[in-house]
């Protein structure tokens, strides 16, 4: 037997290029990330700085001088409390509207499926516009929800301009914004729940909310848990409405994280600080996203079905 | 089967009213404000009886205000503008930087890939004034501050990683066989990336096209830290211009209305697509 | 020198072996089908043959040539899928063209390609169609034209019938064979079927736990299998086995087959007083000649195809099946027979290892 002839070198392909082709079809999306991630390392050493615009001459490095400031800070224990309570409050009243109307909607027929497109259209707004808007209606001049309100017996009703009633207002139009979020993945989930179990129980009788409570929900707890946590991750960090609508106050009601930051940032110029509520809220944000990453995936994997 | 008692209707269709009037009223509201006069909607009660006018889209339209004080200028059309050209040139570009690394991540089983997508992934999820407020200081170094290019490179925060994800989707749910077929025809990869896997995916990456569009339309807190008022969206114009006009409702509601008239119209057209991509791909619509 | 030769070829995943140095020499023109189960890696060999999937070790040579490292796209083979992986958004006429379009062939090569290949796969009327539109039956040749529209010299075909029905099945059997000789390449041809391992194969190549059992004539497969699984995998109904322990005889052996004394051919001393496999297959039963044979009792009567085939149980038990041509005479159900076979009927195996024990 003779020893195969070399190939002509033109038929080879250097294994380099061959190898590095994934790297090189990425390299654009890569250096988007490193473009990101100087910022994020400056973000972190800022966080340790004595660092104001106004008083440069002080600047100096504190190491945790401002993360341990925190703990006998009362403003900052009012920024995690605002921040948890705005989270968990939005997120647990938009995912029982989202799934009670997601029931409503379940069966396709067309009513419902136009009904559904068309409840769409506040998470299309964007959330700094919503904002506007409402501020619009619930203005206590003229608006409209001002206008009600008083003929439920509350003339004076101040919304978002009163402590007492801010965090009402703002949480109202986060969940203008943001249930029909949860309302179509939850319905997502829904109609693509395998339809023998309901069919076996509907034939032997069993009670409705027994199906609900045994059945429906625990299908429909992965897209449940992937939505909640989602919106989560959104609504730790909401800046938008509340900004738009009351800049964080009146007074300091509404200094969540973001609104706090930018606010040391741009009016009290405390660069140091900003940047260190900023990481703690990162850090808050990275554990969440790493167990949504996780259910996510799960998720992901199951609509795109194992390859 | 429909067992569903005639009481059942009413507590549903009565529940049904009620979320679709919560909704839609607060649209339907701005939507008639934005054809009315300061004066009727100042009127107390409020009444759905007015004589609709154009004034206050026009005076958004032409820039020029009149009040009582005398005529004031507009940047409105300004803002439009600008919303239009960021989210159109971000968009675009994220498709040029991501399709490639969305095929490059559902082709090539490699290891960094995965950090990569995943590095992208966590900054959809990351607070964004954590990396803004650094990057405005190095904007005014850079002299990046308040220029288009600028914002356009963060806004790549919004749109690739969404693009990103979607559409390697969209790749890895094409079999790979009609790919082989095509190189064993006799074409290298990058014809076959043109002319099999680009077109085949073409759906999703209209799909998520449209939704990094109307993501970076809706962005507020990018150009609110990056742009002053020349380069500033919609978003961050239309509150600006509420303290500018004072109480100028109607103009108000005018400017809303057209800053939200583009996204209602995307997301009608890319309804179909919108589930998978408000969860990433996670869940089919 | 041979036109397709794998050394020693070797594929992993992992710590996954899918096989592990594999060798096979085909010459030009010839017709080499790989047979084996499910889950063999048949697809996976044709895959590193095409190019499109790189081996862990060991070489593909085509033409003489190391492909190492050569893109698919130029290594002038034609590939049909299983699942045909025709371009979904290209009409069938340009699917086919595409791989003439690649080597730059004019406008009127082209055509001519086009219309040479469709007319021979009998699809000239549905070249206008999206694949979407296409029957199974229509996209099964279309994948075939397109594979053979560049006239390659290896053409590597995945198990192309198995995802049609059963009549277009028969009737490509029928037609493949003249086609693919006509298409003048060497051919691999995968498939799960032996029927139609037997109907299209110059040589079979039968591919288990990660090597070639065998690679032989079907001829040879069927009637010398170098294991009891060839032997098993080839034939139907399936061949009967039964464990004996060889007795010497004279120079040779002999086994006592359920009280029917038969010697064993071939050189078979060394295994004497040992158990080994022995079996045979049904079709070389024969009923109630003179000859002496097993005594069996007929269980079941069950007609197959143009043949009838019996169920029966030897008095010790062992139960057998015989395969008759319509010809024969056929017992009742119940009735007692005599069933007689030849030494040269018999084959032979090694009770651990399955191979082959005698010539």
């Amino acid at each position: 037997m003779t020893a195969p002839a070399a190939p002509a070198p033109s038929q080879k392909q250097s294994r380099f290029m061959r190898k590095a082709l994934p790297y090189f079809l990425s390299l654009p999306a890569l250096l988007m990330c490193i473009g990101i991630l100087i910022p994020f390392i400056t973000a972190v050493y800022y966080s340790m700085l004595r660092f104001r615009l106004n008083l440069p001459a002080m600047k100096g490095f504190i190491w945790f001088q401002n993360y341990i400031g925190f703990f006998t800070d009362p403003k900052f224990w009012n920024t995690l409390k605002i921040s948890l309570i705005y989270a968990i409050l939005t997120v647990v009243v938009e995912l029982l509207l989202g799934l009670l109307i997601a029931i409503l909607l379940q069966k396709r027929t067309w009513l419902n499926n136009s009904l559904s497109i068309v409840l769409l259209l506040p998470l299309m707004t964007a959330p700094a516009l919503a904002a506007l808007m409402w501020k619009l209606m619930t203005n206590p001049n003229f608006g409209i929800l001002s206008y009600f309100v008083s003929l439920l017996g509350f003339p004076d009703m101040k919304w978002g301009s009163d402590p007492s009633t801010a965090l009402f207002t703002v949480t109202l139009v986060d969940v203008w914004v943001y249930t029909p979020f949860m309302m179509i993945l939850l319905l997502a989930g829904l109609r693509s729940l395998p339809p023998a179990p309901f069919e076996a129980a509907a034939l032997d009788g069993v009670p409705r909310s027994f199906v609900f409570f045994r059945i429906t929900l625990p299908m429909l707890m992965p897209y449940i848990l992937t939505a909640t946590l989602f919106r989560l991750l959104d609504s730790i960090q909401q800046f938008d409405i509340i900004y738009a609508m009351t800049q964080g106050g009146p007074g300091d009601t509404l200094l969540v994280f973001q609104v706090q930051a930018y606010l040391d940032f741009f009016q009290a110029t405390n660069v140091g600080r900003s940047a260190a509520l900023m990481i703690i809220l990162w850090a808050i944000t990275y554990a969440l996203s790493n167990v949504f990453i996780k259910q996510w995936l799960k998720l992901r994997e199951k609509a795109h079905g194992v390859a | 089967m429909d067992h569903t008692s005639t009481l059942e209707k009413i507590i549903r269709g009565v529940l049904l009213t009620l979320v679709v009037i919560f909704f839609m009223f607060p649209i339907f509201w701005i939507f008639l404000m934005s054809f009315q006069t300061n004066e009727s909607i100042l009127r107390i009660p409020p009444s759905l009886a007015f004589t609709p006018t154009f004034d206050n889209y026009f005076a958004l339209v032409t820039g020029e205000m009149r009040t009582a004080a005398g005529s004031l200028k507009i940047e409105f059309m300004r803002n439009l503008w600008n919303s239009v050209l960021l989210s159109t040139i971000s968009v675009a570009l994220s498709l040029v930087l991501g399709i490639p690394a969305a095929y490059a991540f559902a082709r090539f089983k490699f290891k960094l890939g995965e950090d990569i997508a995943f590095t992208l992934l966590s900054f959809r999820f990351a607070p964004p004034l954590l990396v803004l407020l650094p990057l405005s200081l190095y904007f005014k170094t850079l002299g990046l501050t308040n220029t288009y290019i600028g914002l356009i490179w963060v806004y790549q925060l919004i749109c690739l990683p969404l693009i990103l994800w979607i559409v390697r989707g969209y790749f890895e749910d094409l079999s790979p066989d009609i790919e082989h077929a095509h190189r064993i025809a006799g074409y290298g990869w990058f014809a076959t990336f043109w002319k099999i896997a680009l077109p085949l995916a073409r759906p999703g990456i209209a799909a998520a096209g449209l939704l990094a569009f109307i993501f970076a339309w809706n962005n507020f807190v990018f150009a609110l830290v990056l742009a002053s008022a020349d380069k500033q969206p919609v978003t961050v114009g239309a509150l600006a211009f509420v303290t500018a006009s004072g109480i100028q409702y109607g103009q108000i509601a005018a400017a809303i209305v057209l800053s939200v008239l583009p996204t209602f119209v995307l997301a009608l057209f890319a309804q179909r697509y919108l589930v998978e991509g408000l969860s990433l791909g996670a869940v089919k619509g | 020198m041979s036109q397709l030769s794998l050394r020693n070829l070797s594929k992993s995943y992992g710590a996954f072996t899918v096989f592990d140095g594999l060798n096979l020499e085909a010459d030009a023109g010839e017709i080499i089908v790989v047979f084996g189960g499910s889950g063999t890696g048949k697809t996976i060999l044709l895959r590193l043959i095409a190019g499109v999937e790189d081996q862990t070790s060991g070489t593909v040579e085509l033409n003489g040539e190391d492909m190492t490292d050569v893109p698919p796209e130029r290594r002038n083979v034609g590939m049909a899928f299983q699942n045909f992986a025709l371009f979904p958004h290209m009409s069938a006429r340009e699917n086919i063209a595409a791989p003439l379009r690649a080597k730059s062939a004019s406008e009127s090569a082209l055509n001519a390609g086009i219309d040479r290949v469709s007319k021979l796969l009998k699809i000239d009327r549905v070249l206008g169609h999206a694949p979407r539109e296409l029957s199974n039956g229509q996209k099964q040749r279309t994948s075939l034209a397109r594979a053979l529209a560049a006239e390659p010299k290896f053409l590597l075909l995945d198990d192309p019938l198995r995802n049609v029905d059963a009549k277009l099945r028969y009737e490509m059997r029928l037609e493949l064979p003249r086609l693919l000789r006509q298409s003048g390449a060497t051919v691999l041809y995968v498939t799960q079927d032996y029927k139609e391992a037997m109907a299209l194969a110059d040589r079979i190549a039968v591919l288990q736990g990660g090597k070639f059992v065998q690679v032989a004539t079907p001829q040879d497969i069927y009637e010398k299998p170098a294991t009891l699984q060839v032997a098993r995998l080839f034939g139907d109904p399936v061949i009967n086995t039964l464990d004996v322990t060889l007795q010497a005889q004279g120079k040779g052996a002999a086994a006592d087959v359920a009280g029917y004394k038969i010697s064993i051919p071939g050189n078979v001393q060394s295994h004497v007083s040992k158990t080994v496999v022995l079996a045979m297959r049904p079709d070389a039963v024969t009923l109630n000649t003179s000859k002496s044979g097993v005594k069996a009792t007929v269980m079941a009567i069950t007609p197959l195809n143009e043949r009838t085939v019996l169920l029966l149980q030897a008095e010790n038990g062992w139960e057998f099946l015989a395969s008759l041509s319509a010809a024969a005479e056929t017992p009742k159900a119940g009735s007692t027979v005599t069933a007689h076979f030849e030494s040269s009927d018999i084959h032979l195996f090694d009770k651990e290892t399955g191979e082959r024990l005698h010539g």
